[in-house]
């Protein structure tokens, strides 16, 4: 789970990352009030869940509080990149005389945290990382070892900071270790960190993101994964426990692994547009396929469903129930393909049939695509 | 031959007493898998399927003899049964379960990596010899034996290409998923190296998905050190940029971890691209694979 810029601040705050005065704001009034206890001139920065932000004009400068007004109105009933504006976080405007960049990920294939370090904090650090890697530092840590400071000193000593900036930068680097490490976070970052003109520093972003699978064992009052997904099928398919992704097309899928439900996403679309990614996970029962196929035909403008499962946990014959239950309850009479293979395919084959499904038992997607399209009575456009 | 089950393999299950732990391990002496005890904490003494259950992995190895596990144990345990699984002496380590936490998953690694133990998972169906045993969650009816290796990310797509081969009288000599998680206990590369070590298998499919950079290392070895025919399929083309399709392993991230690029690479590495799946039929003619 991605956490807004304000929920990271916040964070920081807690572990004694130095951050900026501030506070969240869902209307003008809010942020004129804000303003207020910390005076003028304030940066106002609209609160997405995205990249980026900063270029595309969700950050703003406001000096005076009319300026904040015109500005905070504005930006609360913006969209940025498709998202809408629904926070601002409006924060003291830090005297910089320097950035610099620290993050902290999870690098999948060595399998350990690393840190990146850079003197050129900013809007550009990924042109940065491509232009002049010399100037990214990155150091891979043993997780049971830990991160202590004298590793994050030689490290930014290596960056080329000395003195007082040495040591302070070395205890923020340390600190948002311990954020990555008791968040059990995926990413910990912050850009830039501000040295400021009387030589602190102030870290004056956030992005943190946790590890979903570790949300029950932290400890701090965190908001609920499901309240931050946007999109209404989305947040719905994640309380029934299933993975959905809304999509432009009019093809509704359920499939069985994210992978199957991509391959078969990427299969009909080189002829149709799927309506929907939808991956069950592995343990199939009669309500979740109940649940799923209520989630996809939720979707305005389905004309038709491919079932795409193999039982590998449980037997698929009690999914299928399911769907032929859902079938019957609610008249569906749209054209359904399925392909079910796996532990008690027979049976589940003759359960989806009664239903009305069309079975495929062939092993390939792709002959499933085939019957769906020849259902629909359509003539395959040219490739 | 095979990699990894033979016919030395005795197998424990930890988590044996849960619902799925026990259903599965019906599945796997099915399947005539050495199955040879179970292990779930405070119900030693009891049996399940016949198979004698033990509080500890250490108490089963000493009364078994077992040299290889299976776990269906809750994600939030899987880090300690995992030491102790490594510390009871057993080598081969299969972790099925999903959802475990990814500062968990670096932490057992790292061990496993230590203590020269071969993990694999999270999040994967598992191992299968077909013919020979499984150790996971794989539907055995699938399968066939035969010489041809699948390594795959996805647990299903690993099925969908069994499956596939199976109809058209093509074998398997081992199939494997590595675990759909951003960090997992073996690396493609490393499994890669087994099935060209492996006299029973004469080609490999290998297949990726969009995300992380498995595939990318995986064609720098089949660069380096691979002989056999290998054939790979990437799913997630049609994938929206940035959304998250079930595991954060398939998030991509900047320029890396396309499915151009990772096609890329193992084209020019010497790999076959699979544009669809059952394309792999015509991969498998033109080798004379069956």
């Amino acid at each position: 789970m991605r956490l807004y810029e304000y929920e990271g601040i916040d964070v920081f705050e807690s572990v004694g990352i130095p951050v900026p005065r501030r506070g969240v704001a869902e209307t003008p009034e809010d942020a004129l009030r804000v303003a207020g206890e910390i005076g003028y001139p304030v940066v106002v920065k609209a609160q997405v869940l995205l990249g980026g932000r900063g270029l595309a004009g969700g950050i703003k400068t406001a000096a005076t509080p009319e300026e904040l007004e015109e500005i905070s109105g504005r930006l609360l009933n913006s969209e940025i990149k498709g998202l809408p504006v629904r926070k601002l976080m409006v924060c003291e405007k830090a005297d910089i005389s320097s950035e610099l960049y620290m993050g902290i990920t999870v690098d999948g294939f060595s399998g350990k945290p690393v840190i990146v370090v850079s003197t050129e904090g900013g809007v550009h650090i990924e042109e940065i990382a491509r232009t002049s890697p010399d100037k990214i530092l990155s150091f891979s840590i043993d997780l049971r070892f830990g991160f202590h400071p004298y590793q994050a000193r030689m490290l930014l000593k290596q960056l080329g900071l000395s003195e007082r900036l040495l040591i302070i930068c070395a205890d923020v680097l340390v600190r948002l270790y311990e954020v990555f490490s008791q968040f059990d976070a995926l990413i910990a970052e912050v850009n830039p960190l501000v040295v400021l003109g009387n030589g602190g520093l102030m870290a004056v972003d956030s992005v943190l993101e946790i590890d979903d699978s570790s949300l029950s064992r932290i400890n701090y009052q965190l908001p609920q994964p499901q309240e931050r997904i946007e999109n209404q099928l989305e947040r719905k398919g994640r309380e029934i426990g299933v993975t959905y992704v809304d999509l432009d097309g009019d093809i509704g899928i359920i499939s069985s692994g994210a992978g199957l439900g991509m391959a078969t996403m990427d299969i009909i679309g080189q002829r149709l547009q799927p309506a929907n990614f939808l991956e069950t996970g592995g343990a199939i029962t009669e309500e979740l396929l109940y649940k799923c196929m209520d989630l996809v035909m939720a979707k305005v403008g389905v004309r038709a469903i491919l079932i795409n499962i193999y039982g590998g946990i449980n037997p698929i014959h009690e999914g299928a129930r399911g769907v032929v239950q859902y079938m019957n309850d609610h008249n569906v009479k749209l054209p359904i393909v399925a392909k079910a293979l796996g532990n008690r395919q027979e049976e589940t084959w003759e359960i989806l049939r009664s239903g009305g499904v069309h079975v495929v038992t062939d092993a390939p997607t792709e002959i499933a695509v085939d019957r769906l399209i020849e259902l629909l009575g359509e003539r395959e456009p040219p490739k | 031959m095979s990699i990894l089950i033979d016919d030395k393999t005795r197998v424990i299950v930890q988590g044996i007493t849960g619902k799925i732990g026990s259903t599965q391990t019906r599945w796997m002496l099915e399947y005539n898998t050495t199955v040879v005890g179970g292990v779930t904490p405070g119900k030693g003494g009891t049996t399940v399927e016949g198979l004698p259950v033990f509080d500890s992995v250490e108490e089963a190895v000493k009364e078994t003899g077992a040299n290889a596990s299976v776990f269906f144990v809750p994600a939030q345990f899987v880090l300690d049964a995992f030491y102790e699984t490594v510390d009871a002496g057993i080598k081969l380590i299969v972790v099925v379960p999903e959802h475990v936490p990814v500062h968990d998953v670096m932490k057992m690694r790292a061990y496993a990596l230590e203590k020269k133990v071969l993990a694999i998972g999270p999040t994967t169906p598992g191992i299968l010899v077909p013919g020979k045993g499984k150790m996971g969650i794989m539907p055995g009816s699938l399968f066939s034996p035969g010489r041809v290796g699948i390594i795959s990310r996805s647990g299903t797509l690993s099925y969908e290409f069994a499956a596939i081969l199976s109809e058209k009288q093509i074998g398997q000599s081992t199939v494997l998923g590595i675990g759909a998680d951003p960090v997992v206990l073996a690396n493609l590369p490393d499994i890669l190296k087994l099935f060209e070590d492996d006299n029973g298998t004469d080609a490999v499919i290998m297949v990726g998905e969009v995300g992380g950079m498995q595939e990318e290392n995986a064609a720098e070895f089949i660069g380096r050190g691979m002989s056999k025919p290998i054939a790979s399929y990437i799913a997630g083309r049609f994938s929206p940029e940035g959304k998250r399709m079930g595991h954060a392993g398939a998030i991509v991230r900047g320029s890396t971890g396309t499915v151009e690029g990772k096609c890329e690479a193992l084209n020019a590495s010497g790999a076959e691209i699979l544009k669809s799946p059952v394309e792999v039929l015509d991969w498998a003619a033109r080798h004379d694979l069956r």
